[in-house]
């Protein structure tokens, strides 16, 4: 019955989610120092996309500083998140890892420069899928709606202001890469990187990557368009991770 | 130029710069506060048996007589009275049951905050939708929110069931005879006493499914 949710979130405490936690309020603490908006989206349950932006806005411990947060409860995702988050900002979302909205928010995040945090639970995203993944494993749908998914953004939003106790910790050059799972080039040590298409003629394209606007070339992926997900590496487009179209 | 004692406290302020024990200490901070939250969720389902009883009794008799559920809060309350709806309306599995929430509208809480008062908000609301046999939850931390406690009353004055939750003492919630089934999470943490009472609303929506023969799972 009612047990069973707090069970599940309880083994994965002891599997390593409060150091998940951890990891991710120092992100969001050095995020929100270098002057980070938190974009909460959950498209299933709106209702927790506003919890955690109104706990960060207006906390309710005194003293503790606002922190601005919005959520983001347009059914279009990622045509809302697109024209609205800047380099630097932070994305979190609530769902579970088959929500193809969120997918969609949360690969594209790397070419908006937006560093991201998944929250949910039953089975997990794809590694890399997330900057920060905060997950209770387990097949219930009881963590939605039982507590256990609000004790976890609680729990991140008071450990990220203990980190502000901390403020050597905060620089932004302390920060790691934004994704690991995007290795560099030996040969140039340039990096393959995220890049969603601005406009598209025959062979180039104007993309939007972490780093601003670039033109690349094309040619090796075949036509893209507009909204289009691509992979850049050296001024080139190497591969098709998403058409338009596909969750956006 | 560094001066003064600064030198007896090398990780303090500006200076730090190793990040590993500041992350053992959140993850230790972490764990433990999960442990509150659990042992205090065990401790209120233990106690809050015998209400949370009645009330899912009461619900499942005004949703069996086609009564529909009315929830408003204020702030996380208010999103964890659109949780509370959501349950009911869409759940994961079993009866679907008409309910929604007086906080979801920005259009009609700000027309009836401007006009009225914020006081207002939920009792103007219970006045255009409810009918007796209907039911009102309402949820309040401090079980203090004047809004909150109007809608109650309003609720009583209309024939509605009402339930309510809160924290710390229960407030004048706990006092309140217009609250005929009133579940206090006796906690001074905001944080924890909403948890646990996303448990308690789960717990409640659970036992209105049996009561109405439809077992989850």
């Amino acid at each position: 019955m009612a047990d069973a949710g707090a069970a599940e979130a309880r083994g994965a405490f002891g599997a390593g989610l409060e150091d998940d936690l951890a990891r991710a309020a120092l992100a969001l603490a050095r995020r929100f120092a270098g002057g980070a908006t938190l974009w909460c989206a959950a498209p299933t349950w709106p209702e927790h996309a506003r919890h955690v932006a109104v706990e960060f806005v207006h906390p309710v411990i005194m003293g503790t500083r606002a922190l601005p947060a919005v959520s983001v409860v347009d059914p279009d995702l990622v045509p809302a998140l697109r024209s609205t988050v800047r380099p630097g900002d932070l994305l979190l979302a609530v769902s579970t890892a088959d929500d193809p909205t969120v997918q969609s928010a949360m690969r594209r995040a790397g070419a908006w420069g937006v560093t991201t945090v998944w929250v949910g639970a039953g089975p997990r995203p794809q590694p890399g899928a997330a900057d920060h993944v905060l997950w209770i494993d387990g097949a219930s749908a009881a963590p939605a709606h039982d507590g256990s998914i609000v004790r976890l953004y609680h729990l991140l939003w008071e450990l990220t202001h203990v980190c502000f106790e901390h403020p050597g910790l905060l620089t932004i050059e302390q920060d790691g890469p934004l994704c690991d799972a995007v290795p560099g080039c030996i040969t140039c040590s340039d990096e393959g990187r995220v890049a969603e298409v601005l406009e598209a003629s025959a062979d180039m394209a104007e993309v939007r990557t972490a780093g601003g606007s670039e033109t690349v070339d094309t040619l090796a992926v075949g036509e893209v368009r507009a909204g289009d997900l691509l992979l850049v590496h050296a001024g080139t487009a190497i591969a098709v991770l998403e058409r338009t179209g596909a969750g956006a | 130029m560094p001066e003064g004692t600064d030198f007896l406290y090398p990780f303090i302020e500006g200076d730090e710069r190793d990040a590993g024990s500041l992350l053992l200490d959140l993850a230790r901070s972490a764990a433990g506060k999960h442990e509150l939250s659990l042992a205090l969720r065990t401790a209120v389902m233990a106690s809050a048996g015998e209400t949370l009883a009645a009330a899912a009794e009461a619900m499942a008799e005004a949703f069996a007589a086609d009564g529909r559920l009315f929830s408003f809060g204020n702030g996380g309350s208010a999103t964890d009275a659109a949780s509370l709806a959501a349950l009911f309306a869409r759940p994961p599995s079993g009866k679907a049951l008409p309910a929604c929430c007086l906080a979801d509208d920005p259009a009609v809480l700000t027309a009836l905050a401007n006009d009225v008062g914020f006081d207002l908000v939920f009792s103007r609301q219970l006045i255009a939708h409810a009918t007796a046999g209907d039911i009102a939850v309402g949820i309040s931390t401090s079980g203090g929110s004047r809004n909150v406690l109007g809608a109650f009353a309003e609720a009583r004055r209309r024939g509605l069931v009402t339930v309510g939750l809160a924290g710390y003492d229960g407030g004048e919630m706990a006092m309140s005879a217009d609250v005929e089934h009133c579940l206090v999470v006796p906690s001074d943490s905001v944080h924890r006493v909403q948890e646990v009472q996303a448990s308690l609303a789960f717990a409640l929506w659970e036992a209105v499914q049996a009561r109405l023969g439809h077992d989850r799972g």
